[in-house]
């Protein structure tokens, strides 16, 4: 925590940065915040554990109002991820950010099933190794047809289309959303199109999630939208050699025409 | 609310076929002026390209109903957009693997490639599209929604 | 130039679930569900998510208005208790009390929603009082 105010006094004082976007530790709740020149003496309050908030979204907003400016911000090995994809979708400037890591803890990672629960570099926390293969995956890999059928129904039958999965998704960046359309998803109706709401936003994370399992601790129904976009994240690797914000060469594969890889065979199996 | 998923007598399904504009649905034209004979259980759609077919579309038409969805477009590298087929097999693959993880029976979405001089292959693959299709049964989501 | 989030409770219903405003140099910019919160434990529903949005809107009712010859026109806080006022008691001297109702509104504290049904039991007389978050 020290080392994390230290760094980014550091940042600020030395005009390396305007603004360093983290979380604030108020009312006994740690909150998203900007750290600023104006409001240093309140970095004793700047706080690191294992909430997470969509900390690249607040990025997004701030960015988008002041692109002149450079941004700090707080990432973990998700949000690293997330910046190398904005980066690549356009939506922050390279030279306009700044990221300052963090290690998950490994209660965290094993929690999140990440494969890479640490960014680049960090300044607080230690390296935990990473789970190459997610258990819940396996669980429902696991399944025969018809028990995946009925498991993904009941599940998306809970959906009270609060939009929080892409609310809270630091990927979700469009202006005008698919789901939104009320020629695609019928509005005034609960739970929204079983499978097509769901289904469809999956599709729109191929290349976009970086895993960072935000969307499933905001659904107030507990849909598990984390496993279905990690199988997304795998599709995406077998068919396409693609790891989501791993590196920041290439792009997404259904953002890019590219070089034909697949036969029909591949795909009529 | 899953029917069984098994041949159900006199069952005849219904198909919608997203076809290209410049291939595909020529095929279908050669088909018809030949007079070859194929099941009349596909609903065709002229579309201009397949990668205009977004997910969405493939995933709205088995909501409201289909039993089967076809999407067919000209064989790679004879694209009259040059690349436009490209993306329908990327995302067609994504779809299907998706459709499989999920339990919807990915074998209602068939892609292939049919050219405009292909006027007996089209019927081919319709009559082994509906006959497949017909064996799978009604598609889940008939009775759901 | 200042991003803050500010703390608070969701007035769309009586669940009282926990978010934060996000504040972009004095403008509402979005709504932000606290993962901390006992209560919403990090989740909220569409009309939390939204929460934000009717604060500033330049739609939004800022003065009461009282319809004179089948037009809306701006008025004062007297000028319009006065109006509901004696209309009320008209109402209620000519048909009886159970001809008025009460809606109170998720919007305000529980204390004030108990005084607005007291109004309604005591004063007017009347049991007709709902909520518009009855949930």
């Amino acid at each position: 925590m020290k080392a994390m105010q230290a760094r980014v006094r550091k940042l600020l004082e030395e005009n390396k940065i305007d603004g360093f976007i983290g979380l604030k530790m108020e009312h006994g709740h740690p909150a998203p915040f900007m750290f600023s020149r104006e409001n240093l003496g309140e970095m004793e309050t700047l706080v690191v554990g294992d909430v997470r908030y969509p900390l690249n979204k607040a990025l997004l907003k701030v960015s988008g109002q002041y692109p002149d400016l450079t941004f700090g911000v707080m990432v973990r090995g998700c949000d690293e991820r997330g910046i190398t994809e904005l980066l690549k979708w356009n939506q922050l400037h390279r030279d306009r950010v700044i990221p300052v890591g963090v290690a998950c803890s490994s209660e965290l990672a094993q929690l999140c099933e990440c494969y890479k629960p640490y960014p680049s570099d960090w300044v607080v926390g230690e390296k935990t190794e990473g789970i190459a293969k997610s258990k819940r995956l396996q669980k429902i890999e696991g399944m025969n047809q018809k028990e995946r059928l009925s498991y993904w129904l009941n599940q998306f039958n809970k959906c009270i289309k609060c939009y929080g999965c892409r609310d809270v998704c630091p990927m979700c960046f469009c202006e005008v959303c698919s789901l939104e359309d009320r020629n695609f998803i019928l509005t005034g109706k609960l739970p929204p199109e079983n499978p097509t709401f769901h289904l469809s936003r999956a599709v729109h994370m191929v290349g976009r999630c970086i895993d960072c399992g935000l969307c499933e601790e905001a659904c107030p129904s507990n849909i598990p939208v984390r496993t279905l976009y990690k199988k997304i994240n795998e599709i995406v690797k077998e068919y396409f050699d693609y790891r989501t914000g791993e590196s920041s060469e290439g792009k997404s594969p259904l953002n890019l025409l590219g070089e034909v890889t697949l036969e029909l065979s591949d795909v009529n199996k | 609310m899953a029917k069984e998923a098994q041949s159900v007598p006199g069952f005849e399904p219904k198909i919608i076929a997203f076809l290209c504009n410049w291939c595909s649905y020529g095929g279908a034209d050669l088909a018809g002026v030949s007079r070859l004979q194929y099941p009349a259980n596909t609903r065709t759609i002229r579309v201009m390209c397949t990668a205009t077919i977004s997910p969405h579309h493939i995933l709205k038409a088995f909501q409201k109903g289909a039993d089967g969805v076809l999407v067919a477009g000209c064989h790679i590298g004879d694209c009259h957009y040059i690349k436009g087929n490209y993306m329908t097999i990327k995302r067609v693959a994504v779809l299907k693997e998706l459709l499989r993880f999920t339990g919807f029976q990915e074998e209602r979405l068939y892609l292939d490639w049919i050219s405009s001089a292909e006027g007996v292959r089209f019927a081919e693959v319709i009559r082994n599209f509906t006959q497949k299709v017909k064996e799978m049964g009604p598609s889940h989501l008939r009775t759901t929604y | 130039m200042e991003y803050k989030t500010v703390l608070t409770t969701c007035g769309y219903c009586g669940c009282g679930c926990g978010l934060y405003l996000e504040v972009l140099d004095g403008q509402l910019v979005g709504a932000q569900p606290c993962k901390t919160d006992s209560v919403s434990q990090g989740g909220l529903c569409i009309k939390g998510w939204n929460v934000h949005e009717f604060v500033q809107n330049s739609e939004r009712l800022t003065k009461p208005l009282i319809k004179k010859d089948g037009q809306f026109k701006e008025a004062t806080w007297d000028e319009a208790l006065d109006t509901v006022a004696s209309r009320l008691k008209k109402i209620k001297e000519e048909n009886g009390p159970d001809r008025i109702a009460f809606l109170t509104s998720a919007k305000c504290t529980n204390e004030e929603n108990y005084l607005l049904q007291k109004l309604a039991r005591a004063v007017v007389g009347t049991n007709n009082v709902d909520h518009c978050a009855r949930l």
